[in-house]
């Protein structure tokens, strides 16, 4: 696996290959080679997941110079197993309150050509890393993400987002990298150059989405970002309403305080100006149509009007299928539909709150909640 | 990270525009730029998907059409009898707001960059 180019990379877009890695490491009684790359893992009580993601790291096919966790606060056991799996655990002298504010912290830490943000509830395919690094090539492709697949799919929640990232990574951002626009460089996988993130001063804490910002302010920079969906990662997905709609919640104030923040720059990027503005309608205006509209027309008028909501099925069923059957799980994308729709009535639900608050009562969220 | 309504709206069309897009563009990258290699199998993929897209959305139209045992008139768009209109108006309304949309974005842009 070392060393091969992933395959039908644009030619033109690969540039200068990164620096070829040659220094070699026993990790685990095998000789493994390394890469200048340092990973920073957030952490804060994530004992019962932090191994899965460090063993995932140390099993990788390249590895990476070092691995920091920042234990930021943590009240449980994650700082303990993290040592004892021999990996750098770092404190900063109280909770940062962020994700964005433990990655800060470690970054003074880095001492390698790229840096590797992975959160603590997520495991990498064995090769997840390697094709990464290798597709760091021109000096202005600052960041590289990949491709996100829920690693529990089991209640009602989980199978909702799953179908939600079959469906969004296989045709929505493939097509973002086509056009060399990719929306966000995810924030629970994701390599950068490491100056650049020294340049910018790390992850910016005044938006609830520091990726987005973070990936916004690349493209006003003029610089690249990449999606590779041969790197795949699996995060842990909330799995009751409650963290889902914790999560939802920050996603949802952050992107609107991302497009308050960055409207003037945006304007100035072809595509990505287009992608957000659809994004914008879809999410307010057709949110308030699919939920308010379709069913008063169809009371008032006509039952027909309720086709409105399967009118679209295929949109989500046909990219889905696609890479569910690629990867031998079509039956279990089949049996999450429903909850896929399910999950988009409270999207969409939760991103009109966040446009009120956030627009109408001028209520700026600003306190981060995890997720799960 | 999705909002709002991930999968509908005008933003399922705009994909499938950049999808059918993607051929021409490759065409002309290949044509003027004798370092561009054709990227076939993505751009096949992507219009695989589109196309069956398109084709189950045309399927959703058979079914319901056979299923309620409708015809296709259009001419009384608010009775009984009009699939058609009822099955296509979403398409149609979207397809119009995306052009309006992605025109207002332009001229903004446009606006933009012109000197105070």
């Amino acid at each position: 696996m070392f060393g091969k180019k992933r395959q039908n990379q644009p030619a033109e877009r690969v540039g200068v290959e990164a620096g070829e890695p040659t220094e070699n490491l026993t990790v685990i009684g095998r000789k493994v080679k390394t890469c200048p790359v340092t990973v920073i893992v957030p952490a804060y009580n994530e004992a019962d997941c932090i191994a899965d993601t460090v063993n995932s790291l140390l099993e990788q096919s390249l590895m990476p110079e070092a691995i920091i966790v920042i234990d930021d606060g943590s009240t449980d056991k994650t700082a303990e197993i993290c040592r004892s799996l021999g990996v750098m655990v770092i404190t900063p002298p109280e909770n940062t309150g962020s994700k964005a504010g433990a990655q800060n912290y470690a970054l003074s830490h880095i001492k390698t050509e790229y840096t590797l943000a992975l959160d603590a509830d997520t495991t990498l395919q064995e090769d997840a890393l390697e094709v990464l690094y290798n597709a760091m090539g021109s000096p202005d492709l600052v960041a590289a993400c990949g491709f996100v697949i829920p690693q529990k799919v089991s209640t009602l929640w989980e199978r909702g987002r799953y179908v939600e990232y079959l469906m969004a990574f296989t045709f929505y951002k493939e097509i973002q990298e086509y056009y060399e626009k990719p929306l966000i460089s995810s924030g629970c996988f994701s390599l950068f150059r490491t100056e650049y993130l020294q340049q910018i001063k790390g992850w910016s804490l005044r938006t609830m989405a520091e990726d987005m910002d973070l990936t916004w302010t690349a493209y006003q920079l003029g610089k690249k970002v990449r999606f590779i969906p041969s790197a795949i990662c699996y995060p842990i997905e909330p799995h009751n309403f409650h963290f889902m709609r914790k999560q939802l919640t920050r996603w949802a104030h952050g992107f609107i305080q991302n497009v308050r923040l960055h409207r003037k720059g945006l304007l100035q990027v072809p595509f990505l100006r287009s992608i957000v503005t659809v994004m914008c309608w879809d999410a307010s205006i057709a949110s308030i149509f699919y939920l308010t509209a379709l069913p008063i027309l169809a009371v008032t008028v006509s039952p027909l009007f309720l086709l409105g909501y399967i009118i679209d099925l295929p949109m989500v069923l046909v990219p889905t299928l696609v890479k569910a059957y690629s990867r031998g799980e079509t039956w279990k994308a089949l049996t999450s539909i429903p909850a896929f729709l399910v999950l988009r009535v409270v999207n969409s639900a939760i991103f009109l709150e966040a446009l009120f608050k956030e627009l109408v009562l001028k209520k700026t969220l600003t306190t981060y909640e995890k997720g799960h | 990270m999705n909002i709002g309504l991930p999968g509908a709206g005008i933003g399922g069309l705009y994909y499938l525009t950049c999808t059918a897009i993607m051929p021409f563009k490759e065409l002309f990258l290949t044509l003027t730029n004798p370092d561009h290699t054709f990227r076939y199998r993505l751009v096949a993929t992507q219009l695989s998907i589109a196309a069956g897209i398109v084709f189950g959305l045309l399927l959703i139209y058979q079914l319901v059409t056979s299923v309620f045992g409708l015809g296709l008139t259009v001419a009384d768009p608010v009775g009984e009898g009009s699939a058609l209109f009822y099955a296509l108006l979403p398409v149609v309304v979207s397809l119009g707001l995306l052009i309006l949309i992605l025109l207002l974005v332009e001229l903004a842009a446009f606006l933009s960059k012109k000197p105070k």
